[in-house]
């Protein structure tokens, strides 16, 4: 029987998560292809837009669409039985889902379902042997560590999906769509939604500017002069953990690897060292400029464009510029 | 009321930042583990505010027993630590030799927390700082068959038998309620731990933690067979290509550095 990798999304509170899904159809295709097996895309709840197409661009050999009113963000008892029943059906290789929010806490509850193996956080998965090894992110994105994963299928794997190239397939494919049935009669979350949440205002993870602030602006006073630059700009002011854990801005506006995952086309980074923790939530801004008083800092290595000084001078200077050039994107 | 927090003891995750940066992460000869005398071993961050929400379950009127547990070896600093905090009850867990995963740890703790008769809450942190997977808290409640509600900033009773979380997420806090037995994980923005008095850590110092092995919970080196097994350990390398941007004073740095990013459209010319 061929072997399937089986790429899992649904829809999310703020629609459907397209750059992490074709994210994950891509290095799914890598994997199938390397176990000579099949793409497959497992969609559950509502279908996305331009399902069928976005599949056959991927080179998915099928697209399984669960429709099930139980099934949606945060019905986390539904999508888990949902899925167990699918791998009880079907007996893929490999769920690979995107690295979302949403997908963490579904992930290892369907490996614990299955007794099978789960790692989180993959950022390239491998077939040597015939046996599957990802390459995960660890210690705060300060290393990489190679796992191997052994036991019988299904296994569970879900990709940083914000820092891998979405590639189309070379060619395209013409998936099988089926509606699959599932029987969730039997399912009642036993999590209770009292209070939604709701966002005020627009995201960072939205924001094509970000100015973030860390430590290096002092005192919390200094973090106007982010927002300045930020409004000058016509982007977001973020900030680094700790200023967020002082209680200097709230956390929606925190950049990092616990934070938000942001993907800005510039990030200006005031103050901040540069440690992993908090690249992980910037890395994939198109430019990085940094501002920092030491020239050693890591953050150096990140930026494309730097300045060793005093941020707190520098941005206020860096404001009037950029107002003076008329220069917000 | 019984809260299990598990926690796990980590290498200092500052101290291993600062070695990478500096391109002086040592992992040792066996390829996978950070072989560094030099660097602290602490409580895992998330999992000193799982402890603070037990602690604060208990101030806020709850009868409650905060029993905190750990898989490893040598882990009566670790546990002396949770004993000053103010857990009531301290234990270890003695994993066989040979390599744990994710799983085989989960089941260590869910067996334990069988054996003791059970918990109506088990609290622990997020993620461990080391390998960041966050998967032990699920696998425990699916060893159990207990829901699992994650993130949380705040975790109350709600009347009795109930929880009431308030869960962070990308759109902003997240209310829930959830009957117990539970599985809650905490996270940081909980707020910033207690410290231990110094009273409280001169009586710690007397306490030997209780010490159960896998195979006092009836697990042997089968059942903890390991289905991931880590490989290969190593430390990213990153070298950049930074312009940096000079000036006889801010200001002028500042013009260079706008008219820069203007020239390589960066930022848009005259909007």
């Amino acid at each position: 029987m061929t072997e399937a990798v089986v790429v899992v999304t649904w829809r999310g509170v703020r629609g459907d998560p397209v750059p992490e899904t074709e994210a994950a159809l891509t290095l799914g295709r890598g994997v199938a292809a390397s176990l000579g097996g099949e793409l497959r895309w497992l969609v559950l709840g509502p279908a996305p837009e331009g399902m069928a197409a976005t599949a056959a661009r991927h080179g998915a050999a099928a697209v399984d669409h669960v429709d099930d009113p139980k099934l949606g963000p945060g019905r986390f008892d539904a999508l888990v039985e949902a899925l167990s029943r699918y791998a009880a059906d079907r007996s893929p290789r490999l769920f690979l889902f995107p690295n979302t929010f949403d997908a963490r806490p579904v992930a290892p509850r369907l490996a614990g379902r299955l007794g099978t193996a789960v790692v989180m956080n993959a950022i390239r998965v491998d077939v040597a042997d015939g046996r599957l090894t990802a390459l995960a992110s660890a210690n705060g994105g300060n290393t990489v560590m190679v796992y191997a994963i052994t036991g019988p299928g299904p296994s569970v794997v879900t990709a940083l999906t914000n820092i891998i190239v979405p590639e189309d397939a070379p060619e395209p494919s013409t998936p099988e769509v089926s509606e699959v049935a599932v029987d969730l009669s039997g399912v009642e979350e036993r999590i209770r939604v009292v209070q939604e949440a709701h966002t005020e205002g627009p995201r960072i993870e939205d924001a094509d500017v970000l100015v973030a602030g860390g430590r290096g602006l002092g005192v919390p006073e200094n973090f106007k002069l982010v927002e300045e630059l930020a409004e000058a700009l016509g982007g977001l002011a973020a900030a680094s953990r700790p200023l967020v854990d002082d209680g200097w801005i709230d956390s929606s506006r925190q950049v990092g690897i616990t934070g938000r995952i942001t993907r800005p086309a510039l990030y200006v980074a005031a103050g901040i060292s540069g440690a992993m923790q908090h690249m992980a939530g910037c890395a994939a801004a198109k430019a990085i400029v940094a501002v920092n008083t030491d020239p050693d800092a890591s953050i150096f290595r990140f930026a494309r464009y730097g300045v060793v000084g005093d941020c707190t001078e520098i941005l206020p200077e860096l404001t009037r510029a950029v107002k003076e050039r008329g220069a917000s994107r | 009321m019984r809260i299990v927090v598990c926690v796990k003891e980590v290498l200092d995750p500052d101290a291993i930042g600062n070695y990478a940066l500096a391109g002086g992460l040592v992992i040792g000869d066996d390829g996978v583990s950070i072989a560094m005398s030099t660097v602290p071993r602490l409580m895992n961050g998330y999992d000193e505010q799982a402890v603070e929400a037990a602690l604060r379950i208990r101030e806020a009127g709850a009868d409650a027993t905060v029993a905190v547990v750990s898989v490893g070896s040598d882990l009566t600093t670790l546990l002396r630590h949770a004993k000053a905090l103010g857990a009531d009850e301290v234990t270890a867990i003695e994993p066989p030799a040979a390599p744990l995963d994710g799983a085989a740890v989960a089941a260590l703790l869910a067996a334990h927390i069988r054996s003791t008769g059970g918990a109506d809450l088990v609290l622990c942190g997020r993620q461990a700082s080391d390998d960041d997977q966050g998967v032990v808290p699920a696998l425990i409640g699916e060893e159990l068959g207990l829901p699992v509600v994650t993130v949380a900033r705040a975790v109350e009773t709600a009347g009795e038998g109930a929880a009431r979380v308030t869960r962070v997420t990308p759109e902003g806090d997240e209310v829930v309620e959830v009957d117990l037995p539970a599985v809650v994980t905490v996270s940081s923005e909980l707020g910033e731990p207690r410290y231990p008095t110094m009273p409280m850590k001169m009586a710690a110092r007397k306490v030997q933690p209780a010490v159960v092995t896998a195979a006092d919970l009836g697990l042997d080196e089968a059942a903890l067979a390991p289905r991931v097994a880590a490989v290969r350990q190593s430390a990213r390398e990153i070298s950049g290509d930074c312009v940096i941007i000079e000036g006889a004073d801010a200001a002028e740095v500042a013009d260079r550095l706008v008219a820069r990013l203007i020239d390589d459209q960066v930022l848009p010319a005259r909007s």
